[in-house]
């Protein structure tokens, strides 16, 4: 198991209530795209998935390591093992993309080590490795604020895959790159989820790269789990009951016309590959 | 390791820690720094009964009294100079910055004339004001609105500078004149670190209003030269509790500021609510009040004895005594003084840094407060007790004032530096010290650092008259000879301290260009 939450309700302190009744089991290697209108709680549920915020109801386990991650020596344990990439990229501008990605193993490392690597990076190697796999290999010296937004998040991907999580989370990775970035990126992603067995949930805004390449589609709206199914039983009514709130217009990344079917398509030739 | 894999930044960073190191070590002799002193059982007994004199702390009627018009004077002597200063710096500052030009040209002329309004320390100014306008308040107000003028001026410029400059270039490729690209591009940006910076160096003006009374310029300073002169340690203790009081509700009123500068803005066309216009007639009111209670008519300064006497007095400073002798003497006190402000600098600034993180910000915050609120030459005449006159002691008179003021500025950038990074390290595990310096830290770095350069290039200019009370560098040199009315040889010393102040200004923005 890699993780279950068990009827995970969570409140926020101003009174605010971001997720009810969350029931939501995934198997190590399980890869997971989360779905829905914006403020439905995505990133909420992510949050309580990465141990940023503890639920206010029911319980949680994450790589199995019980409920009520309070701050002591276990969690942060646990945490070195969970890597998410964010939103918008966590990296201050200052720094050194050698150094910021190195930064994902500081849960690991032992604290000589992490000062020594503030004075000299201490594994370029690694460094380089992990922006090779996001193509920003020759910006290994460069500082973070001569990137672009869209570099600087895939320096964000490169941390975590320097990381080597065994859950890796990932908010709305791709909104700040183009489609075809997007959609290389998802990839990249997904593969490194699967060359190490490890369980990769995203949360993700266009419908149809959710859809072409996850194999589990979990619909979130108002809090609650709208559907939990595979990516081949998705139907299009439904993808229109959830994003209601948001029109006729279901949120895409390429306006292809038959997106369904072409997952249907990808479905087929990973159970032939599988086979 | 593989040629490709090798840091190529790690021989300039080498390059550069040894270079420091070579810069630094005969600064450090200079400034006689001699750490064992300052536990030597003798000294520790002078500055045990120095400090056994403070209690308990004088509160007759009739002191109480001469205490709150003293308190109210210095008061009045802040806000008018401040007020004043605000009047010099807007347009200055305006004029000064690079900040939303097409290209990023600064203002030779204006630059200068600012160097010189702030190359000079107030002390000094107040020193020539009271010789050419008599004893009182005037000479206050005046020398603080000119030099905290040139000051304001300078940081409003860089503040703007230091903020994002694409929304106002936006603006103006939109047809936008530079006023309104600085209004609506700028300011919403910087209005918080300046706001901050203003209410800040209003604490620093009472702070200065004070010192000044040393040289006659009125408020609680006269009050405590008297009490120290009579060694009435109590009222010493009282004088110096009142000051602690004034500069701790300045700082509750700027945090309470800062906060309404957070508040959302309410849902109407006007985003001026009770508050701000509450705010801004209290602000006119207070500087209305304070003129008229210090009695300063313009008139009297405009008088045909006033010119003449200020022309008389202007002319013995001239010509300077340029001798080699006076000039090596000059040169040797120049570089105690360099020395001083740099030591000062340096040990406030770990020290600051310290009391400055998350954790232990709470049980520290009184202690910067206390550090902040005793100025540089009431700390320099305990610090001459305990480590005996000299540089060393002026260096750690600084170091102490400063750690209070560079300890709550560094707490400030940390709350406002992003807390992203920082929280995305916790998430990977990482313990919070390493997410405090792999995340928090490089994104309050350039301000952190624009915070101590700056405080360095003030802390010059405050090095070079902690000599007045006897702790070494120029201030006892110009002391000595303006007691002795040899006005051309203190005009040397006041032309070096210009000069050491606009070298260090140089010095300081070089280095924050390189570090940027």
């Amino acid at each position: 198991m890699s993780f279950a939450l068990n009827g995970v309700g969570l409140t926020h302190a101003n009174g605010f209530t971001a997720l009810r009744e969350i029931t939501l089991k995934a198997e190590k290697g399980e890869r997971i795209a989360l779905i829905g209108p914006s403020g439905a709680g995505k990133t909420s549920l992510l949050s309580v998935l990465g141990t940023a915020l503890a639920p206010t109801v029911g319980t949680a386990e994450v790589l199995d390591f019980g409920q009520n991650f309070r701050l002591t020596v276990e969690l942060a344990k646990l945490r070195a093992r969970i890597g998410t990439v964010h939103q918008a990229p966590p990296i201050p501008g200052r720094q050194r993309v050698v150094t910021a990605v190195l930064a994902g193993k500081l849960g690991q490392w032992p604290a000589w080590k992490s000062l020594a690597s503030l004075l000299y990076p201490l594994d370029v190697v690694g460094a380089r490795a992990a922006l090779e796999r996001v193509d920003l290999a020759d910006k290994l010296f460069a500082r973070c604020d001569q990137l672009s937004g869209g570099q600087l998040q895939r320096v964000g991907i490169a941390r975590v895959l320097y990381q080597q999580p065994e859950l890796i989370l990932a908010d709305e990775p791709v909104s700040a790159l183009d489609p075809t970035l997007a959609l290389a990126t998802i990839r990249l992603l997904i593969a490194e989820a699967e060359a190490r067995g490890a369980t990769l949930v995203a949360s993700l805004h266009a419908v149809d790269l959710a859809i072409g390449n996850f194999s589990r589609i979990v619909g979130v709206k108002a809090g609650r789990i709208a559907f939990d199914l595979p990516a081949s039983e998705i139907t299009v009514p439904l993808l229109h009951d959830l994003y209601a709130s948001e029109g006729d217009e279901l949120p895409v990344q390429a306006h292809e016309p038959h997106f369904l079917s072409q997952a249907a398509a990808n479905e087929a030739a990973t159970r032939a590959a599988c086979c | 390791m593989s040629r490709i894999d090798r840091d190529p930044a790690a021989r300039s960073r080498l390059i550069g820690a040894l270079a420091t190191l070579v810069i630094l070590w005969p600064l450090f002799q200079a400034a006689e720094v001699k750490p064992g002193v300052l536990f030597d059982p003798g000294n520790l007994k002078v500055i045990g009964n120095f400090l056994a004199g403070f209690l308990p702390p004088e509160t007759g009627a009739e002191f109480m009294g001469y205490l709150a018009k003293a308190t109210l004077e210095t008061l009045a002597i802040a806000t008018a100079g401040m007020a004043l200063a605000f009047l010099i710096a807007v347009p200055m500052g305006y004029l000064a910055t690079g900040a939303g030009r097409e290209k990023a040209t600064l203002n030779p002329i204006t630059r200068s004339l600012l160097t010189i309004l702030r190359g000079i320390p107030e002390l000094v100014w107040a020193l020539v004001f009271v010789r050419v306008f008599g004893l009182g308040p005037a000479a206050g107000v005046l020398a603080l609105g000119l030099t905290y003028g040139g000051m304001l001026a300078k940081v409003y410029a860089e503040i703007l500078e230091s903020v994002d400059a694409a929304p106002a270039r936006a603006l103006r490729h939109n047809g936008a004149g530079r006023p309104l690209a600085i209004l609506y591009g700028l300011i919403p940006q910087a209005s918080k670190e300046l706001a901050s910076y203003t209410v800040y160096r209003w604490e620093c003006a009472i702070r200065a209003s004070v010192v000044m009374g040393f040289v006659g310029a009125g408020g609680l300073g006269q009050l405590m030269d008297q009490a120290m002169k009579m060694l009435n340690g109590g009222e010493a203790a009282t004088i110096l509790l009142a000051f602690m009081v004034l500069v701790f509700a300045a700082d509750g009123f700027s945090g309470w500021l800062r906060r309404a500068l957070d508040t959302p803005p309410a849902n109407r066309a006007s985003p001026f609510g009770w508050r701000s216009g509450g705010l801004g007639l209290v602000l006119v009111v207070s500087i209305v009040a304070s003129f008229s209670y210090l009695e300063i008519g313009l008139k009297s300064l405009l008088t045909v004895e006033a010119a003449h006497s200020i022309g008389e007095f202007v002319a013995g400073f001239f010509p300077p005594d340029l001798s080699a002798e006076w000039l090596a003497k000059v040169g040797k006190g120049i570089w105690e003084t360099l020395a001083i402000s740099v030591v000062g600098t340096l040990l406030a600034a770990v020290a600051g840094l310290l009391l400055a993180l998350p954790k232990w910000r709470a049980p520290f915050s009184f202690l910067l407060n206390t550090l902040r609120s005793v100025p540089e030459l009431v700390w320099a005449t305990i610090t001459a007790l305990a480590v005996g006159l000299g540089p060393f002691a002026g260096a750690l008179a600084l170091a102490l004032h400063t750690t209070g003021v560079l300890g709550r500025l560094y707490a400030e950038a940390l709350d406002n530096a992003p807390p992203a990074p920082g929280q995305a390290l916790h998430l990977v595990g990482a313990p919070g010290g390493f997410a405090f310096l792999y995340g928090t830290l490089p994104g309050a770095a350039p301000q952190l650092i624009a915070y101590t350069l700056y405080r360095w290039e003030m802390n010059i200019r405050m090095a070079a008259i902690l000599g007045f009370v006897g702790a070494g560098g120029l201030g006892q040199l110009l002391y000595f000879e303006l007691s002795l009315f040899h006005h051309a040889q203190a005009s040397t010393v006041i032309i070096a301290m210009l000069l050491l102040s606009i070298a260090v200004d140089q010095a300081s923005a070089r280095l924050r260009r390189w570090m940027a």
